[in-house]
């Protein structure tokens, strides 16, 4: 276990979050059989890369530490990969909770703090606007999320790659390209957002 | 008996024909031993076996059958036989499967079963019987709680008049009071209501059960078959005759005024379960400081339990208890949020459902311990799952989840001026058995409580008023395989004054105890002994004439079966007495005996058996070994066919409580090269039948060593084991190591002489 963080002191416990996640998160209605048996956290394929495990991650609702989850990296490394899922002796959603938990972190606006947040905000930025990923832009983007300075520091340390990139063709540079039908994609993302406001508890975006 | 007439029977069968010479032991029994009647055959339990054995008996040319066949454990109904007391000589499991066939050894060690059988024929008689006058077949049942109530509709279905006695106005005790109860039929997932009320009515319309509100017992008297109790009411007194008790105290709650830690009495607002269970019946939960219905509210479970500082045991409902009241407060008030804090949630069986149905319900389980609850409701928990303390704040309510206290003691009565010592020592299971020798306590660090208040029966025993508890106050003698039994034959404990449990357990608690009470009854029509010995109709007599009235019988009886008279005389209540032969191990001048076990008896068979001299590099090592346990185990070793050491011999006792220190000495004045008494566990987890019988042997036995080395012996010749009835395997080498550490000192020097 890796050492307290040292705000530990100033924590924020939230009696009242383990209710507001029962009630408003995808899933979260199940969240209450969770009997801490683990086998989420040893199923997942990257739980080394995440700050807790989910069933840690659940452990923390219960107790509150509604910050701490919201600004862990556990919600945005998931890769929906549905183990935890299918072997979850309870029968919890565990990857839907997870995925909510992330579209409910950005609703709420703790995104800032999180690298991977700021990159999937940057990632459906490119998606929606052109329909496909722009290297360039999708990364200047990312960067330029984190502010002035670290656009800067990451941009100038990863130019030489960018520029072997761009000799190899890998990277693009001019006019972003787009796919034929940008607008029929965003019909199709609308509906979907439609759906997903319709059938879930509040719906990603 | 005057006109003894004892016959030799040799099974062949099992393998004892291949193993060893039955010819030659036929014709040992006729020829050396000089008995009348011996035969051999092919199947001694077939039916042609037993018709021969039958045909002897009726004929009148034998009364005491010797079976030499199988253990004494097996085909004991078989080798029953009207008019004749029967001996049995292990040859199959002691000798033929446990030593190789056709040596010289073996026939050696079948030679001596014979030979101590015949001596054992020799000192016994049909035991006398006694049956007491004036017995009663009714049963006092004592609490007219659940588990009072229960025990007194079983008894009443089985036949038996029953005196309900109930301390307090009304009956239903505790239960009463509950507003639902856990689920205890199908699905086990909603609380139940409560049927306790159906229960009182039943019992006050059973016309064989007499109830007895606002009573206690003053003092009790007399054995099973006839307790003789008084019972106070008010200022009227009553005497009563029973039969049997059945104890069914209850419990009481942890009193919580000692969980400061736990913000009891720092703020209203931090409750027991009781007190919640009372809010849950009367109207609804409301906070006690302003009236208002909680929103939050955290369970603290454990609160004072399975803690060394206040109660260190598990009372196994609280889980339950306070599942169930947080679903009953969800069902009351939807937007509340409960939190239930637990170390390990204990939900076992259909109880599982229950929790499974709780969390489903959104009620929110944290795994943790406690460490405080600040006057402003904060609990602090020291979350066991992310490994962090955790305050929660902002809750109206904490519910403390208290534990049980066994009733076994009457809180309201005033101290006993006797038995708080004798009831220490009961409680502590690692007490010096200050009676049998003077060890010092072999854990110093333990420290047992006396229960406060006096005695619910108040016995009119030499051995002082309490019923003897185990550890933590509980009142029951021996927890895994005699659950109901108390020290005290003939009285019963069932509930929560037994062991933590929960309504319906003790339901069927109180079946169970009541059928005890009714086997006590019939034992005592027929002067029979209850369990173990079930059946056995021997008592130890008192040969009064050389008595030195120095009561050690009366003060080492596990049971309490001997009082004294005015002027020290002991004086037996027979049917009290389960025939362990403590006093009989106890006596210093041996003028305690039993018609079918005797000092003698065992003197004569450790003489019966052939020593080999000096030059013949045979070792004879004698094992005592505990009918309960030891024997078993050895039983058990010879149907697995484990090698048995060529150089012992083994005679059951019934305890090695009941073992003289005569037979030690006597066994090296013949000639043994060492001895060992073989018995069962002792400690906390101990596994005499007779309680501490196995202690008693080892206390006797450290006195042994003086005695030897007055012989000029080493004291190492002489020893103490314990073995479980699971050691089969074991119990062959440890015999092994003694032999090969005997074989250090040599022979016994007495050899010969």
């Amino acid at each position: 276990m890796t050492l307290a963080p040292p705000e530990q002191a100033a924590r924020k416990y939230d009696l009242n979050f383990a209710r507001w996640v029962r009630d408003n998160v995808n899933g979260g209605e199940k969240m209450s059989m969770c009997m801490q048996c683990g086998m989420c956290s040893g199923s997942c394929p990257i739980g080394t890369e995440m700050d807790h495990g989910p069933r840690k991650l659940f452990m923390m609702i219960r107790a509150g530490m509604k910050d701490e989850v919201f600004n862990s990296s556990t919600i945005w490394n998931c890769t929906s990969c549905y183990n935890c899922t299918v072997r979850c002796p309870r029968g919890i959603p565990v990857t839907y909770i997870i995925q909510d938990l992330a579209a409910k972190s950005v609703e709420l606006g703790y995104v800032k703090k999180v690298q991977n947040a700021r990159f999937a905000k940057a990632f459906w930025w490119s998606a929606r606007t052109f329909g496909r990923t722009d290297e360039r832009l999708m990364t200047a983007k990312y960067y330029w999320s984190g502010g002035l300075v670290d656009f800067v520091k990451r941009s100038l340390g990863n130019l030489t790659i960018a520029l072997s990139m761009v000799r190899t063709k890998r990277m693009h540079i001019g006019a972003p390209h787009k796919i034929k039908d940008v607008k029929g994609l965003r019909a199709i993302l609308a509906k979907a957002a439609e759906i997903d406001v319709r059938e879930s508890k509040g719906g990603a975006s | 008996m005057a006109d003894r007439k004892p016959g030799v029977y040799v099974c062949k069968g099992c393998g004892i024909g291949e193993a060893v010479d039955c010819g030659a032991l036929e014709s040992l029994a006729s020829g050396d031993l000089k008995v009348p009647v011996s035969r051999q055959h092919e199947f001694l339990c077939s039916e042609d076996g037993v018709a021969t054995i039958e045909k002897d008996i009726a004929d009148g040319t034998v009364n005491q059958p010797v079976i030499a066949a199988c253990s004494q454990r097996v085909m004991a109904d078989r080798f029953e036989f009207d008019g004749a007391t029967t001996v049995r000589a292990n040859l199959r499991e002691w000798v033929a499967w446990a030593r190789p066939a056709g040596e010289e050894d073996t026939q050696m060690a079948a030679a001596d079963q014979i030979r101590m059988g015949v001596a054992q024929a020799s000192r016994m008689a049909p035991p006398e019987v006694r049956i007491e006058e004036g017995l009663s077949t009714r049963i006092m049942v004592v609490g007219g709680g659940s588990t009072g109530l229960n025990a007194a509709l079983e008894a009443s279905a089985a036949g038996h008049e029953v005196l309900l006695v109930e301390k307090t106005r009304d009956l239903g005790g505790w239960s009463a009071k509950w507003s639902k109860r856990m689920p205890h039929r199908p699905p086990y997932r909603d609380p139940q209501d409560n049927d306790v009320a159906a229960l009182i009515d039943r019992v006050q319309g059973d016309k064989a059960i007499v109830v007895q509100t606002e009573t206690t017992v003053a003092e009790t008297s007399g054995m099973p078959g006839k307790f003789e109790v008084s019972l106070v009411n008010g200022a009227a007194a009553t005497k009563e005759t029973v039969g049997a008790i059945v104890v069914a105290t209850g419990w009481r709650p942890y009193d919580a005024t000692k969980l400061g830690h736990l913000g009891y009495g720092a703020s209203p607002d931090v409750v027991t379960g009781i007190e919640l269970e009372g809010m849950l019946a009367n109207g609804g939960v409301k906070r006690k400081s302003d009236g208002a219905a909680p929103n939050n509210i955290a369970f603290v479970l454990c609160a004072g339990s399975r803690d060394p500082d206040h109660l260190p045991y598990c009372s196994s409902v609280c889980c339950g208890a306070s599942i169930k009241q947080a679903l009953q407060i969800r069902a009351a008030n939807p937007d509340a949020m409960v939190y239930i804090i637990f170390q390990e949630l204990r939900t076992p069986g259909t109880a599982e459902e229950f929790y499974r149905q709780a969390q489903e319900e959104g009620i929110v389980f944290m795994k943790g311990k406690v460490n405080s609850v600040g006057s402003d409701l904060t609990v602090t928990v020291d979350d066991a799952l992310l490994g962090q303390e955790v305050p929660m704040a902002g809750l109206d309510m904490v519910v403390l989840a208290t534990g049980m206290v066994p009733n076994a003691t009457d809180p309201d009565k005033t101290a006993s001026e006797n038995g708080a010592e004798q009831l220490a020592n009961d409680i502590n299971p690692v007490a010096p058995i200050a009676r049998a020798g003077d060890a010092e306590a072999e854990n110093a660090a333990w420290s047992a409580a006396t229960p406060e208040g006096g005695s619910i029966l108040n016995l009119q025993y030499r051995q002082g008023p309490h019923l003897p508890m185990l550890a933590d106050g509980f009142a029951d003698s021996h927890f895994i395989c005699f659950p109901y039994e108390t020290r005290r034959t003939g009285i019963y404990t069932c509930g929560p004054v037994r062991r933590p449990m929960d309504i319906a357990e003790s339901a069927e608690d109180a079946a169970g105890a009541v059928l005890k009470a009714i086997q006590a009854i019939r034992g005592a029509q027929a002067g029979m002994a209850v369990h173990p010995r079930v059946g056995d109709l021997s008592f130890p007599k008192f040969g009064l004439d050389i008595c030195t009235r120095c009561r050690r019988c009366t003060v080492e009886c596990p049971f309490g079966a001997i009082d004294e008279d005015e002027d020290g005389w002991p004086v037996l209540s027979a049917s009290r007495c389960r025939r362990c032969g403590t006093c009989m191990g106890a006596c210093p001048v041996r003028t305690i005996s039993f018609d079918n076990y005797n000092v003698q008896m065992v003197s004569d068979m450790i003489g019966a058996v052939e020593i080999p001299d000096e030059f013949s590099e045979k070792y004879r090592i004698l094992i005592l070994a505990c009918e309960n346990d030891a024997a078993p185990a050895l039983d058990m070793a010879g149907i697995n066919r484990h090698t048995l050491n060529a150089e012992v011999r083994v005679i059951p006792v019934r305890c090695l409580g009941s073992v003289s220190m005569l037979w030690i000495s006597d066994a090296f004045q013949r000639g043994y090269d060492g001895a060992m008494l073989m018995g069962c566990r002792s400690g906390d987890d101990y596994q005499c039948h007779f309680i501490k019988g196995s202690l008693i042997g080892q206390e006797r036995m450290k006195n042994i060593g003086e005695t030897l080395q007055s012989l000029m012996l080493e004291d190492g010749r002489a020893r103490a084991v314990e073995v479980s009835i699971a050691d089969s395997a074991k119990v062959g080498k440890v015999i092994d190591e003694f032999v090969e550490e005997i074989r250090g000192y040599g022979m016994n020097p007495f050899k010969g002489f």
